[in-house]
């Protein structure tokens, strides 16, 4: 199946435009995706990073701190068994970082300092611990002072039992002799999330004088992750290694209360954040929380869809992952309002364009259109080639044009076969070549045949053919060896029933495959000239019958003047004897009967011979009228032959004449004669072929009531010594001289007269008159 | 009727035809003059002696028919008798009606031709005898001065009127001079009355210019 160009094209453009503006849309919604997942996941990881920055800057003072005053104590710059200046050191380094929850010295004597921030309902802002060992005694005591390290309240605990060899933090930085940090817990004292770092100082090389501790208090973070702003309902949280949740916006989720009422912190699995449960409960679940890497992920939760992230640990002592998530629509949500509305922009732009390209579209293909409709109006004969053609493309134009040329060239050889068939002076027929049922016929068809167009096309071309004749088929179509052409003379039967003689000529035309499509052919009613040779045939044998007739006759005539000379000399001669015994006195009897005799039978002699003449001259007073210069021209086509050999034109100037009445085969043998005469006077005279040759003109003109006929030729002449029309006087070798006599005794028997006259310039003119057939 | 001066001339080419019509005519005292051919017969045929032609039909050169226009172109009184070897019916009317007293189909017996060629020279003699006459009337017409001459021709043209006053009044001169003129006139043509002249004029009005 052929493509239309105008769907072609509209499918084209608007498909083209449409697809385009798809592709547009689709990766700027794709693009827009990701963007937004990547700002998403960049702010979630700037969160982490920050967080994690954070909570470094919130820790590292501690550490420094810690180490400071260890060093400090071991390196004997405060004297740690002096508690006063201990507690100085402690003090000052408390204030130094506002995080620190208290700082604090244990010795491996049970001594210890420690330096914290009392609470609100403490007499100070600061509260120091002092336990002093001496052997086996011991004492605590409580110090609270202001800012300016004033003491604003002092006091004794004897109930202290506090020993911090025992504690965990001294146990595990004495047992590892560095600087190690706990894992978050309660403070007892204060009720807030910490951790501690202790770190050991030596005496010498190996030798452990004491732990100094730092707490830190870091709810801090909390605060800070609570001041973080996450989207609208985003969040960030620390979860430790094991699971804990040890900073979260919300304070208050962090701690829950054991059976025996010791505070700890919430496990993620169970923490009351449902959204940061769901997001991170899978951490644990897979033993160990921190990942290595930063990781990406999102999630459902509640029909929402969140993002999430979760950083690296911070560092190797504080094994801490920073997990935060959002929701995705906060960050989505103005993007995915702007992406319909880039939908709705870029529908109406691609129904807009479509449009547009389908009316380029049709703008494109409108001259296509309009010249196929005229190609089609054209083919169907509605409009003219020759009307201008409408606007369009040079190419389509020039394509148009020989389109028109050719279609006109077309056009004028149909028209002219058409006319040819329709208007021939012959029959001509299409017969189908497999059925040989006419297809269409002309009105010369028509005519010869005597049947109407309609009656033909329900016959085929063997009804036409005279039962009575031989078949004459068509040649089967389907057989190979099958004639192009087909040359015949038939005889048809035509409507009225009379048959006709018919030259059939048929011409079995091919397609491109080589299958028979169909005859032409054509038809000439030959009757009239089958007629008029069926005439001269006829004439010809009448002829020679004639003139084996004639020249018996005039044979005959010619021997009876010539016998009856001497017979009539003997019939005198025995007369003259007669007379003579009458005058004698005596005369013999027997003389006289012998004479009488010899009379009796020369008249007897000369019966007989008129009898003889009589009986050849039976046909005479056969007389008809007729026209004579029709019989002219068919004794012309007797004669040509010999002229033809001999390159003699013989020219018949006739002309119309009133019918003569004679007898015609006679004069027919008469004209023959002399033509033939004619003929052969030029050609021995040696005048042959050309226009400056011999000739022999026939002419005839009514005069006197009758007709005279001409018979002259370009030959000698008739020698003078020669006696014309007498028998058996010839100039021809060949001849028996009775020609011209016959011919002379054949015109006068039908009341004419023939006589010579020489030829105006040379030769000799024959003329005979004929009487003409009055009314 | 031995005695006759009758002359029957005999052209024929064929010589047997002439020796034995000559031979048997001459018996029978006739004054017999054969010729062979038309031509020599024109050149020697006596014009002043009624005679008959015994001619034969076909002949070469001029044949009998052609003679005969020729005979009638002359004038002559000469009967003519056609012998013929065709002995067609055709040639017969032809001969016929070219004034031919007989027509004979060779070969024929003598005293059939001696018949013909008896009753032919009395028609040939009546017809010299008239031309004889006629020709003696034309000789007294011509002694006639023009003026007679004038006058005899108005009397025929209307011989009613043909008193001395009304010839006179036609021509402008006096009845007396038409009176002297028809004296004359009857004088020379020799007869007596203006009957018997305009009787004589007209035996030979219509004849040919037989005149020498």
């Amino acid at each position: 199946m052929r493509n239309s160009l105008g769907a072609l094209l509209a499918i084209g453009l608007a498909g083209l435009q449409f697809m385009a503006v798809l592709a547009v849309v689709f990766s700027s919604y794709v693009t827009s995706e990701r963007a937004l997942l990547d700002h998403a996941r960049d702010l979630l990881s700037d969160v982490g990073t920050n967080t994690i920055e954070h909570s470094r800057g919130f820790l590292s003072p501690a550490r420094g701190a810690a180490e400071l005053s260890a060093r400090l104590a071991q390196d004997r710059v405060i004297a740690s068994d002096v508690p006063e200046l201990l507690e100085q050191l402690l003090f000052q380094q408390l204030q130094l970082a506002p995080q620190f929850a208290g700082v604090y010295h244990g010795s491996e004597d049970g001594g210890f300092v420690y330096v914290m921030r009392a609470d609100a309902s403490a007499p100070g802002p600061f509260r120091t611990k002092i336990i002093r060992v001496r052997g086996d005694s011991r004492n605590t005591e409580l110090i609270w002072r202001d800012n300016e390290f004033n003491v604003i309240e002092r006091r004794f605990d004897p109930e202290d039992t506090y020993d911090p060899r025992t504690r965990p933090w001294y146990k595990r930085a004495r047992d590892q002799l560095t600087t190690i940090w706990t894992d978050p817990y309660i403070f007892f004292s204060s009720q807030q999330p910490g951790i501690t770092l202790a770190s050991p100082v030596m005496d010498g090389t190996d030798t452990v004088r004491g732990i100094v501790g730092v707490d830190i208090e870091i709810s801090a973070i909390s605060d800070f992750l609570a001041r973080l702003r996450i989207g609208s309902t985003g969040r960030a949280l620390i979860i430790h290694q094991n699971g804990d949740v040890i900073a979260h916006p919300n304070k208050e989720l962090l701690k829950t209360k054991d059976a025996d009422g010791t505070l700890r912190f919430v496990d993620i699995t169970q923490f009351e954040d449902p959204i940061a449960r769901a997001a991170f409960s899978g951490l644990k679940a897979n033993g160990v929380v921190p990942t290595p890497t930063e990781t990406l992920s999102q999630f459902s939760y509640g029909g929402e869809t969140y993002v999430s992230v979760i950083m690296p640990p911070i560092s190797e002592h504080l094994p801490w992952t920073i997990a935060a998530y959002a929701l995705e629509s906060d960050f989505t949500e103005v993007i995915k309002q702007n992406r319909l509305q880039n939908i709705w922009i870029a529908a109406i732009v691609a129904a807009v364009t479509g449009l547009l390209g389908l009316a380029l579209a049709n703008y494109i293909y409108k001259p296509v259109r309009a010249f196929a409709v005229r190609s089609a109006l054209i083919a169907q004969g509605e409009i003219d080639p020759s009307e201008p053609s409408p606007k369009t493309y040079e190419e389509l134009d020039n394509a148009n044009r020989t389109l028109m040329q050719q279609i006109a060239r077309r056009r004028e050889t149909e028209m002219e076969f058409g006319q040819t068939f329709a208007l021939s002076s012959r029959g001509m027929a299409q017969i189908d070549a497999g059925s040989g049922r006419f297809l269409r016929v002309n009105h010369k068809f028509c005519e010869i045949t005597g049947y109407s167009e309609e009656e033909l096309e329900r016959m085929t071309f063997a009804d036409l053919a005279d039962p009575s004749d031989p078949p004459f088929l068509l040649p089967a179509a389907d057989t190979g060896a099958t004639p192009q052409e087909i040359n015949h003379e038939m005889r048809c039967l035509r409507h009225d029933g009379t048959a006709i003689w018919t030259m059939v000529n048929a011409i079995l035309s091919f397609n491109q495959e080589g299958r028979p499509l169909h005859f032409v052919l054509t038809m000439d009613d030959i009757s009239h000239a089958k007629r008029a040779e069926e005439q001269i045939t006829e004439l010809s044998k009448d002829l020679s019958n004639l003139s084996r007739d004639n020249t018996m006759g005039q044979m005959a005539a010619g021997l009876a003047h010539e016998l009856n000379q001497p017979l009539t000399a003997i019939a005198q001669n025995a007369d003259s004897a007669l007379f003579a015994i009458d005058q004698m006195a005596v005369a013999d009897p027997e003389l006289r009967h012998t004479l009488e005799e010899i009379a009796d039978q020369s008249m007897r002699a000369g019966e007989i011979i008129k009898a003889l003449r009589g009986f050849i001259r039976r046909d005479e007073g056969m007389k008809t009228a007729f026209d004579l210069p029709e019989l002219v021209q068919q004794t012309r086509r007797l004669v040509m032959a010999e002229a033809r050999v001999a390159g003699i034109a013989v020219l018949c100037e006739t002309g119309p004449l009133p019918p003569v009445n004679a007898n015609r085969i006679q004069i027919a043998q008469v004209l023959v004669n002399l033509m033939r005469n004619a003929i052969e006077a030029v050609a021995e005279s040696g005048q042959a072929g050309g226009q400056a040759g011999g000739q022999v003109r026939v002419t005839a003109s009514v005069e006197d009531g009758c007709v005279r006929v001409a018979v002259t030729d370009t030959g000698p002449g008739v020698d003078p010594e020669i006696t014309l029309f007498s028998e058996f006087e010839t100039t021809k070798v060949n001849g028996m001289g009775l020609g011209l006599s016959i011919c002379k005794s054949i015109v006068e028997a039908n009341g004419g007269r023939l006589w010579h006259e020489p030829a105006p310039e040379a030769g000799a003119t024959f003329l005979f008159t004929v009487a003409l057939a009055t009314a | 009727m031995t005695d006759r001066l009758s002359v029957v001339y005999v052209v024929d080419d064929d010589q047997d035809i002439r020796s034995s019509l000559s031979r048997a005519l001459g018996q029978r005292g006739f004054d017999v003059r054969p010729y062979d051919s038309a031509a020599e017969f024109l050149d020697g045929y006596d014009a002043e002696t009624a005679g008959c032609v015994v001619l034969d039909y076909g002949m070469p050169g001029m044949n009998g028919l052609e003679l005969q226009a020729e005979l009638n172109r002359r004038g002559s009184p000469l009967a003519i008798i056609f012998i013929t070897g065709h002995g067609g019916v055709p040639e017969s009317v032809q001969a016929m009606k070219g004034g031919a007293v007989d027509f004979l189909e060779k070969p024929f017996r003598q005293p059939v031709l001696v018949e013909r060629i008896e009753a032919a020279l009395e028609i040939a003699e009546d017809r010299h005898a008239a031309m004889a006459q006629q020709r003696e009337i034309l000789a007294r017409l011509a002694r006639l001065t023009a003026r007679e001459e004038e006058l005899v021709e108005m009397m025929m043209a209307n011989p009613a009127e043909v008193s001395s006053k009304e010839l006179g009044n036609q021509l402008g001169i006096s009845p007396r001079t038409i009176d002297h003129h028809r004296a004359r006139i009857l004088e020379k043509l020799e007869v007596r009355s203006l009957v018997e002249l305009v009787d004589l004029v007209k035996r030979v009005e219509g004849a040919g210019p037989m005149l020498p």
